[in-house]
């Protein structure tokens, strides 16, 4: 894999390749959103019928692990299945690179998905009995909680950009030792592994917000089953 | 695997400026329009099952009207076969009054046809019973026979009873008469004198007598005294006895 190339700078930060493929992907989801949006109608057509059930199957499922909190925590998880998605499958396109093949990136979900954890779970349990369930069951645990923290955060990372790194680096060897069409089985299945790691990653980061948010009812069913 | 701040950075950025792009141009005008599709589907509902509601109502409405309107149409239906069969009744009854009137009628008729038709056949056997007879007698009408008759007249003349004398009397005093006799054939001078002498006895005056001849007669006489007339010929008393037998009938 080829080092991101820096097309120019804003100030101290150096824009790379990568963050101009973020860029596009942005603005071309924008652009179709506002597009697809402009005249919903109650009697949809194809495109909202599609939209339609896309936003719905993604607010089931949040409904599935948190049946209350669907409408609270869709923009965040579900702009993370449809962006992973789709940055996933632009390193299908020739001469482009998927910016989850960066670790630059994903550490950035990462990290953003490790604070919304925290935010979701002090907003709705509040500071001291979020805090408080670090040293439930028992406040011997509180150094392995912390590390838990840590490692399913780099885990996330890691993982989102081993998966795609790896299948994007197979189709650029099966590329040069095989030829010009023998990636093609490759990259159907970079585009399934595409689709099974954003789910993945969102669904880990709906679970992990999921537990901060039930983190109280947890530790009282931890005391509850201490006292029996 | 390298690890650049910048990027880094930056994607976050990026990735919480399309939070609020997709929040903004996708989840709430998707899930705005599917609300308020849940909300016309609920009120939809709400609506349909105030229908059913309200049809179940009507529905046992209409059960209650039905089973009301069958009562009054068995009701009904028994009134109008009691009243078909009385009207029955009174039809028939009426029926056969008309048809005894009609069979006594056509009884009736069937017996005048037949006393008719008897008639009929008995004025057809009179008629030619007479035309025979006529026929017969026109080849026995002779001047001798027609002596016989004009003696016969003479008797009958002479054997008036009294109240016909008057009359024929009464009748030959008018002022002018004047006496008709017809025969078949032409009397004689001799028997003008003596019939004339005969007429006077009897109107008891002479009165002028004016003869003519009328074969029709077959043979014999008829004297007119004004309104008064002796028939004494085959034709007339052929006529007589048909009249008689006729009558007789």
């Amino acid at each position: 894999m080829e080092a991101a190339t820096i097309w120019f700078h804003i100030g101290p930060f150096a824009v790379t390749s990568i963050v101009v493929t973020t860029w596009g992907i942005m603005l071309a989801l924008g652009v179709f959103c506002w597009l697809a949006t402009r005249n919903l109608a109650l009697d949809p057509g194809p495109l909202q019928a599609m939209l339609e059930g896309m936003v719905s199957a993604m607010e089931e499922s949040i409904c599935a692990v948190l049946p209350d909190r669907a409408q609270q925590l869709l923009p965040f998880i579900g702009t993370l299945w449809i962006y992973i998605v789709f940055a996933n499958l632009v390193g299908v396109i020739p001469r482009l690179h998927a910016p989850t093949g960066n670790l630059s990136v994903t550490a950035g979900l990462a990290l953003l998905v490790f604070l919304s954890v925290h935010w979701y779970g002090v907003r709705n349990e509040g500071l001291r009995r979020y805090l408080k369930h670090y040293l439930s069951p028992s406040p011997i645990l509180l150094p392995f909680h912390l590390l838990s923290e840590v490692t399913r955060t780099v885990a996330l990372a890691v993982r989102l950009f081993g998966n795609i790194m790896s299948l994007e680096m197979a189709a650029m060897l099966i590329l040069l030792v095989a030829g010009l069409l023998a990636p093609v089985p490759l990259l159907m299945l970079h585009i399934v592994e595409s689709l099974v790691q954003a789910y993945i990653f969102g669904m880990l980061a709906l679970i992990y917000v999921a537990g901060a948010m039930q983190s109280q009812q947890n530790l009282e069913r931890d005391e509850k089953g201490n006292e029996q | 695997m390298d690890f650049d701040w910048p990027t880094f950075f930056l994607e976050i950025i990026n990735f919480l400026i399309l939070v609020w792009i997709l929040k903004r141009f996708l989840y709430r005008p998707i899930l705005g329009v599917v609300a308020r599709r849940r909300a016309g589907i609920e009120k939809a509902m709400a609506d349909a099952r105030r229908i059913e509601a309200e049809a179940r109502e009507l529905r046992q409405q209409n059960e209650r009207c039905l089973a009301q309107w069958g009562e009054e149409k068995e009701a009904a239906q028994t009134r109008l076969r009691e009243e078909l069969a009385a009207e029955r009744e009174r039809l028939m009854a009426g029926l056969e009054i008309s048809v005894a009137e009609e069979r006594e009628r056509r009884r009736v008729l069937d017996e005048r046809q037949q006393v008719e038709f008897k008639r009929a056949i008995e004025e057809q056997g009179i008629a030619q019973g007479a035309a025979f007879s006529a026929r017969l007698l026109s080849r026995l009408a002779t001047p001798e026979l027609e002596a016989r008759l004009y003696a016969l007249l003479l008797e009958d003349l002479h054997s008036l009873r009294a109240e016909d004398k008057r009359a024929v009397a009464d009748a030959a005093a008018a002022p002018g008469l004047q006496l008709k006799v017809q025969s078949a054939f032409a009397l004689d001078e001799g028997r003008r004198a003596e019939l004339v002498r005969v007429l006077a006895e009897v109107t008891g005056k002479a009165l002028p007598v004016e003869y003519r001849k009328n074969p029709e007669l077959l043979a014999g006489f008829q004297v007119s005294i004004g309104p008064w007339v002796l028939h004494a010929n085959l034709r007339d008393e052929l006529k007589f006895f048909s009249g008689a037998l006729r009558h007789a009938g």
